[in-house]
Order: structure tokens, then C-alpha cells, then sequence
């Protein structure tokens, strides 16, 4: 490696740069925690997938070194369900949006949590749909403005960490991309335990999202999370509000319960020695 | 007296063990060394409602059931009052006197002979559930054709846990006895033991036999999401993958099957999933992305009759342009018709070879008639057909002295296919068109030569498909009439040609079995020395006839069409062909 090369280097995929996203996105951000912790726990980048649905963080998988495959839209769960279970050497990470994994996404999120598959998604949530021109979506603030609630969001949003917990998430996290620094150690968390495990990242979308909802710049953005942001580990996800005033983040839920992947190994194992007894 | 050719119809309401005990007689006339044919007809209830399982029973081979009854097995009054009417003269009906009164005036027959059994008293003296009505007739019925209890006894012995089974045994002797003492010799039917009794044939449905097909091709994926007539594909599978260590799935909706299917294959396996129309509906999306990403997979579309949920638990060959066509874009598939229970299992081993070999999509169409209804056949052979499984990386480590690129350019468009996990290689796809490296691209010249590369794939397949029996033609190699068809209508096809015997019109049958790519030679050569044509199909717009036209710029003379959910009847067949010529 040569003295000017980037620590990250052997984790990206340098020919593909500039990438794809606006001044003030967060996405860039999501991807270096990620790179950062694939190379923290030295894990095996051999054995890491990366899934990805449609929409802008969809790119992400393009950026990394390691095996990925671009699903179409919605459907980066079951298809990650699909490979790690097919070979559970794999690490299959499945990184995409609030659109994609909630809306169009969402059967697929609720039913691999409750199975409780051995996948780790990571979800950056921009409250809105950039890439298709910032329409609302599953988490979209009520009263925001965005290009398909010109008079403001009456459908009232998600609220992504209680969904997954009361879904059967074994490890759940909300951050900001200002916690860049805890947001790492999340993904690192995760890509050393077994079982579904959920990280929403808060992620400013200034261009598409901010600027009709008074914060059009990345920099605002990043200031209503500096300023609302409060760290509440271990809180009840239910009450983990995202208000103009308040957005709760924390490690909400990290526990253990085995996984379908486990569970289905040891029923196959205990058939065969009964086969085996009565043969 | 008429022996060892019988069709017999066990009736009654839903959750009455209809289908079981068809299948148990059927199971015991196998045994004593006879051609089977069973099919079973069900609405969409849990209870009530009216079953229905025929049993057809011959010395020689037998492909569908036929158009007539010769007794009937009656549970309830219903079987009796919707059914007398297909009882050939002087048929029997085997029914509860003690339970149903029966009118001269709703008879309105006076040739039927009536076997009354006690089958509920029967049931009562022996404590029994009344789902056991159903031995105690199927007892009486083996003393009324003269059969052998025993077969019957052994039969009953796999079929149930040690206590039930002991229970039935006598709940079938209790019947047997009965009718020996008040209905022996009144039948013009036996049924007789034959020198094939012991001979191994082997009795199974078309799902049976597509999922055998896969274990054997080596399949260690299947997902699926329940939907008739596909979901007893499921069933047989689920308890399978423990033993084959195949992983068995019961997905959320076949969105997700199709797609954990591909991620699957993505991972290195061999997967399938299966579904009938509507989920394929939701698969269509996924289809492409397969074909997109280049990702091998096997579906199994079982037609029911549509639009929308239709007949959920009838027959139809609606699907066939669906499968063709569906999913957005254009890209190379293969569409599979097997038309029998062997080739169910033959083609499903073949459906996995070209997805691997071609990298692409393999679809295994097939209907309610087909994989619901159990037929005979001779041991499969497991060894007939390899698996292959085409460019294939299995080595640990990529080797290659270029960058591992998972869309190379090739020859024929097939690129060696590397697994996630492979040390040296970064194996990237993407539902985008994707340069070589698998990276997204809106590139208008790598656009061109990507679809270029996939459509090389089809004409390498094409040249490929030439080993395969991608038609089959029946009867002689000239004759008055010609008669084409793909998929279930084989059986009531080939079944109609045997009743015609030595008659004329001389008339052969050309079996398409695979469907796209359209096998355009055999077609051809066949359409070419045909005297009068007739397209034969369980669809309201011949769509058949329509591939031909768009293929061969041939037009069919004639269209013999039935789409009211019911498969053909061979005479009902045979009839309407003598009728078009």
C-alpha cells in the first residue's frame, strides 16, 4: 500500500468514484462506518455480502469491495434470506432505504425478523424518496412537505425501531449520521452476532427532503440532529419519538434467541440420526 | 362378467377422506398387478361441499380416466343423485342403506344394483370415527369384485400408525363380510390378481414426481408460498429437507419466494419454487431479475383456471403466453410442459440442467390435472439424466489471471459463474443492466451488447435443445389426422387414440414438451406431411395454435378447446374430433 492510499482503499472500490450522492447527503457517511467497521473486527471480507435494494443508499453496494448483488425494489431481505441460508458461511448485509425496506420492502423486513434469519440490515431512513424525486414514504414526518403531500403528510409515520423490535429483532438501534462514531460500533455489533439484527440511520437529505421542509442544507440537517438527538440506550423503543424536537436514538434491544438458520441446522441434524437409528 | 376393467368413483363431502380412500383402493389394485389411473375433483372447502376420486383400473396402460362409472362408492345422498347418470348399464352403487333412502322417482333408473352396507352401524360397533365409513366400503367393494382382502389388509397396514390401522383392518373385514353374505355374486365386475402383482410400478402424482425430480437433480432449495394445486409440491417437500438436507421454506408470499429462490442460487445451489397463476403474478418481477442477474432458477407453474383466483381447485392451460411472456423486458427462458407423471420427473432433472448450463430462468409448466392426479409408472430412472451444472466456479479460490468479472462476454453469452465467498473473485450483479464487472450501467453500447450476450444464450440453448426430446410424436408416422398438444391433455389424448383402435381416420399425436424455445423443425417436419391438423387444449384462445401461426406461418384446421376447469374425456375426445373433420 503506498504512503498517499487510503486507509479504507482495499474496502472500496476506488474506480467508481465520485459517487452518486447530492452535496450534504448522508449515504457517504453510512458507507465509511460501514468500511470502517468491516475493517475494526477484521472480519473475513471474503465471507460479506452486501444486499441492496432500489434508491439512492441502493448504490452502496456498488462502492464496496465484497460481494453484492442490486436486488430489485423491496426485495434485498428475501433475497439475503435466500443466499444466507443457502450457505451460512456467508455474512449477508442488507443495506437499504425507508422506502424500499418499509414500504414496497415491508412484508419481507417483518417476516425475516420474526423467523429471526441470521441477516443484519441496515436501514439509512432520508424520510422521503430521493432518487424518484422525493415522494413520501413509510417514515415521512406527519405535516411534512414533500412533491406527493404538497400540503403537508396526514399519514402518520413508522416508527422503524418499534416495528422491528415487536417484530423480533434480536439487536436494535437507532442513530443519526452525526453519531458517526456509535453508528460504527452498531454495525460492528452486528456483524459479530447471530440473528436479525436492525439499525435505522437517520440520514440528512437536504437536497430532495431538506429544502422543502426548511433545511436545505446538509449542515441544518445535521444541526436539527445535533440539537434533538438524545441518547436513551436501553429505552422502550415504543417511545422512541423522531419529533422537530426530539429524536430518541440508542442500542434499544440487544438480546439472544436462536436463530431460524440455527434452529433449522439442529432439527436437520436430529432427523438424520433418527433416519440413520432407524436404518 | 368384465375382469380387471373398472372404473370406480368414491364421493362425498369435504374432510370425508374422499381422496385417501381412492388412493387406498387404487394403491391396492396396483398391488395385485394393475395399470392405475386416479384423479381426484374438490371445491376450495375445508368441509362440506362435494369430493370426488376416480379410480380407473386396467390391465394394460392407462393415461386418464374415462368418460364412464362403473361403481360408485356413495358417502353421502348427494354422490349418489350427481353421479347415477354416468354409471354405464347395469353399474353398481355401493351406499348406507341404513342411513339413505333412495326414490324410484330421483333414481330413475331401474338398472343399477344396489349394495346396500351398513357402513355407519358397522363403524358404531366398532367405536370408530366415521371417517371410517369410507374401509368399511372399501372392505364391502373388494368382496363385491371378488378381489383379494388381503391386498386390500397390507395396503391399509403401511397407510396407517399400528392402533389405527388395527381398527380399519377390522372396520374393512366388517365390510368385506358383510357383502360376501348379502351381495356375493351379484357383481358382472372382478378384480383378479396378475402376473405383474409384486412387479415394482410405482403410483404417484405429478407434484410427487417434479418433487422427486428435484431431489434427485440435487435441488437443496425450495421455497414457496401455499397456493392449489402447487402447495402439495410443498407438503411432499417439507418433511424431505431434513432428510435430503435441503432447505424447505415456507415464504411469506411467492414475492419472497421467487426472490429467496434466486439469492439462494445466488449462494451456490441449486433452487426452485413453485406457485400456480396468481403467484406467478407476484414471481414476474423476480423472474426477470433472474434472468437479469443471470441467476439459475426453477419454477413450477401449476395452471388453475383464471383470471384472478378462478377456479382454485380445477384444471386449465390458460398460463402458457403468461409464461412465455411474463416479467418486463426481453430475455431467454425455457418453458417445460411435461404431460405425465414420468416426465414430471424426468423434465424437472432437465429444468435444472439448462437453468445452470444457460444461467437462466427454466419454467416447469404444468396443471391441476397433471400433478394432482396419481398415475402408474415403471420405476423412475435416477441415473438416466446427469446433472450439469455448466460453468459453475466450485473451487475455493478464483484462478483466473484477469479480474473475476461475473457478466463476462463470452462466446456463447454463458460466463463462468462464481459464488459469493470464492477468495479472489468479487462476484457483483446487479437487477440493473450492469456492465461485465456486474457494476449498474445506462451505458446505449453496453446496453446493446449486454442484451446481446443474453440473447447468445439463446442460441446456444436452441443448438442444445437438439438432444432433448423437445416433442414426441405417437401413433404412426403418417396419418389422417394430426393432432397437437402440450402439457395434461396427453392422457385423455393417447386414451382416445386407443379407443379409436384400427378405426379411421388414421390419427397421430405430436406431444410438445418444450414450448419456448419453440421447437420449430420438429414442428415443422410434422405439420408438413399432416393431412388435417387439430389442436387439442384446455384453454379458451387456442393459445397453441397461436405459437404455431406466429412460428411456422402454419394455421391449424381445427381447435378441439375445453376450458370449464374439467380435463377431457377421452370418448368426449374422440368424439369431438370425428365432429371438426
Amino acid at each position: 500500500m503506498s504512503e498517499d492510499s487510503h486507509p479504507f482503499e482495499r474496502f472500496l472500490r476506488d474506480g467508481m468514484m465520485p459517487h452518486i450522492w447530492c452535496e450534504g447527503c448522508g449515504n457517504g457517511i453510512i458507507l465509511n462506518c460501514f468500511v470502517r467497521a468491516l475493517k475494526d473486527i477484521e472480519i473475513d471480507v471474503n465471507k460479506v455480502v452486501v444486499v441492496s435494494g432500489i434508491g439512492c443508499i441502493g448504490r452502496l453496494s456498488g462502492y464496496t469491495n465484497t460481494d453484492s448483488y442490486h436486488t430489485t425494489h423491496g426485495r434485498a431481505i428475501a433475497f439475503a434470506t435466500g443466499a444466507k441460508l443457502a450457505n451460512p458461511e456467508l455474512k449477508t448485509v442488507v443495506i437499504s432505504g425507508d422506502g424500499d425496506l418499509f414500504a414496497i420492502g415491508g412484508n419481507h423486513f417483518i417476516h425475516a425478523a420474526r423467523r429471526n434469519v441470521d441477516i443484519q440490515v441496515i436501514c439509512a431512513n432520508n424520510f422521503n424518496y430521493g432518487m424518484t424525486g422525493g415522494q413520501y414514504g413509510p417514515t415521512t414526518p406527519l405535516k411534512a412537505w414533500t412533491t406527493t403531500t404538497p400540503y403537508g403528510n396526514i399519514e402518520h409515520p413508522f416508527n422503524l425501531v418499534h416495528l422491528a423490535a415487536a417484530s423480533g429483532a434480536v439487536y436494535v438501534a437507532r442513530w443519526t449520521t452525526l453519531h458517526v462514531r456509535r453508528l460504527t460500533e452498531s454495525i460492528k455489533k452486528v456483524l459479530q452476532k447471530e440473528g436479525f439484527s436492525f439499525i435505522e440511520v437517520i440520514t440528512p437529505c437536504p437536497e430532495i427532503y431538506g429544502r422543502r421542509n426548511k433545511m436545505a442544507t446538509g449542515i441544518e440537517m445535521m444541526n436539527w440532529f445535533k440539537t434533538a438527538a438524545e441518547i436513551r440506550n436501553a429505552s422502550d423503543p415504543a417511545e422512541a419519538e423522531i419529533s422537530p424536537e426530539k429524536i430518541v436514538v440508542g442500542e434499544f434491544i440487544d438480546a439472544e434467541k436462536p436463530t431460524y438458520d440455527h434452529l433449522l441446522r439442529e432439527m436437520m441434524k436430529q432427523v438424520q440420526e433418527r433416519i440413520r437409528g432407524e436404518k | 362378467m368384465i375382469v380387471n376393467k373398472i372404473s370406480v368413483l368414491i364421493g362425498g363431502e369435504a374432510g370425508a377422506g374422499i381422496t385417501r380412500s381412492g388412493f387406498l383402493f387404487a394403491k391396492a389394485c396396483l398391488r395385485g398387478g394393475l395399470h392405475v389411473f386416479g384423479t381426484n375433483d374438490y371445491q376450495s372447502l375445508i368441509r362440506g361441499g362435494h369430493n370426488f376420486y376416480i379410480v380407473r383400473v386396467d390391465t394394460e396402460e392407462i393415461y386418464s380416466q374415462a368418460d364412464t362409472i362403473d361403481l360408485l362408492l356413495a358417502l353421502n345422498r348427494e354422490t349418489i343423485l350427481l353421479h347415477k347418470d354416468k354409471l354405464v348399464h347395469g353399474g353398481g352403487i355401493v351406499y348406507d342403506g341404513e342411513e339413505i333412502a333412495l326414490n324410484d322417482e330421483e333414481m330413475d333408473r331401474d338398472d343399477l344394483k344396489l349394495y346396500s352396507v351398513p357402513l355407519k352401524r358397522v363403524v358404531k360397533e366398532l367405536d370408530g370415527p366415521l371417517i371410517m365409513r369410507n374401509t368399511v366400503a372399501l372392505g364391502a367393494t373388494v368382496a363385491i369384485l371378488s378381489y383379494d382382502l388381503e391386498i386390500l389388509n397390507a395396503i391399509v397396514r403401511d397407510a396407517f400408525k399400528p392402533k389405527v390401522a388395527e381398527l380399519n383392518l377390522k372396520a374393512a373385514k366388517m365390510g368385506y363380510d358383510y357383502a360376501r353374505e348379502h351381495h356375493a355374486e351379484e357383481s358382472t365386475y372382478r378384480l383378479e390378481r396378475t402376473s405383474l402383482a409384486g412387479k415394482r410400478w410405482i403410483f404417484l402424482t405429478g407434484n410427487e414426481a417434479v418433487a422427486l425430480g428435484a431431489i434427485r437433480a440435487g435441488c437443496k432449495f425450495f421455497a414457496a408460498y401455499p397456493m392449489t394445486p402447487a402447495t402439495p409440491l410443498l407438503h411432499f417437500m417439507a418433511p424431505l429437507d431434513r432428510e435430503y438436507n435441503m432447505i424447505v421454506l415456507q415464504a411469506e408470499s411467492e414475492i419472497a419466494a421467487i426472490n429467496m429462490t434466486a439469492g439462494a442460487s445466488f449462494a451456490g445451489v441449486r433452487a426452485m419454487t413453485a406457485t400456480s397463476g396468481g403467484g406467478f403474478c407476484l414471481m414476474s418481477e423476480g423472474l426477470g431479475m433472474t434472468a437479469m442477474t443471470e441467476t439459475p432458477v426453477v419454477i413450477m407453474l401449476a395452471q388453475r383456471p383464471g383470471p384472478s383466483t378462478g377456479l382454485p381447485t380445477y384444471s386449465g392451460q390458460g398460463d402458457l403466453r403468461f409464461a412465455i411472456h411474463a416479467s418486463q423486458g426481453e430475455f431467454p427462458r425455457v418453458v417445460i410442459a411435461p404431460g405425465d407423471v414420468e416426465e414430471c420427473f424426468y423434465e424437472t432433472m432437465n429444468a435444472f440442467n439448462l437453468a445452470e448450463k444457460f444461467q437462466i430462468p427454466v419454467l416447469l409448466i404444468t396443471d391441476k390435472y397433471l400433478v394432482e392426479s396419481h398415475g402408474t409408472a415403471k420405476l423412475f430412472d435416477p441415473n438416466r439424466i446427469g446433472i450439469d451444472r455448466g460453468l459453475l466456479l466450485t473451487a475455493d479460490a478464483y484462478a483466473g489471471e484477469e479480474e473475476y468479472q461475473r457478466h463476462k462476454f463470452t462466446k456463447n453469452g454463458v460466463s463462468p459463474r462464481a459464488t459469493p465467498g470464492t477468495r479472489a473473485a468479487i462476484v457483483r450483479t446487479s437487477a440493473d443492466e450492469h456492465v461485465e464487472s456486474g457494476y449498474t450501467t445506462d451505458d446505449a453500447e453496453l446496453t446493446t451488447k449486454m442484451t446481446d450476450k443474453r440473447f447468445k444464450k439463446l442460441d446456444a440453448l436452441t443448438k442444445d435443445l437438439e438432444n432433448y426430446e423437445t416433442t414426441k410424436l405417437y401413433g404412426p408416422r403418417k396419418a389422417d389426422v394430426t393432432i397437437l398438444g402440450w402439457g395434461s391433455t396427453k392422457g385423455p389424448i393417447r386414451e382416445a387414440m386407443k379407443l379409436l383402435g384400427k378405426e379411421s381416420p388414421t390419427i397421430n399425436y405430436l406431444q410438445i414438451v418444450y414450448l419456448n424455445p419453440f421447437p420449430v423443425a420438429n414442428v415443422q417436419k410434422v405439420l408438413k406431411s399432416a393431412k388435417q391438423t387439430v389442436v387439442v387444449e384446455n384453454n379458451k384462445t387456442s393459445q397453441l395454435s397461436s405459437l404455431i401461426r406466429e412460428y411456422l406461418l402454419m394455421t391449424v384446421d381445427h381447435e378441439i378447446l375445453k376450458y370449464n376447469g374439467r380435463p377431457f374425456n377421452p370418448m368426449e375426445l374422440l368424439q369431438k374430433i370425428k365432429e371438426v373433420l
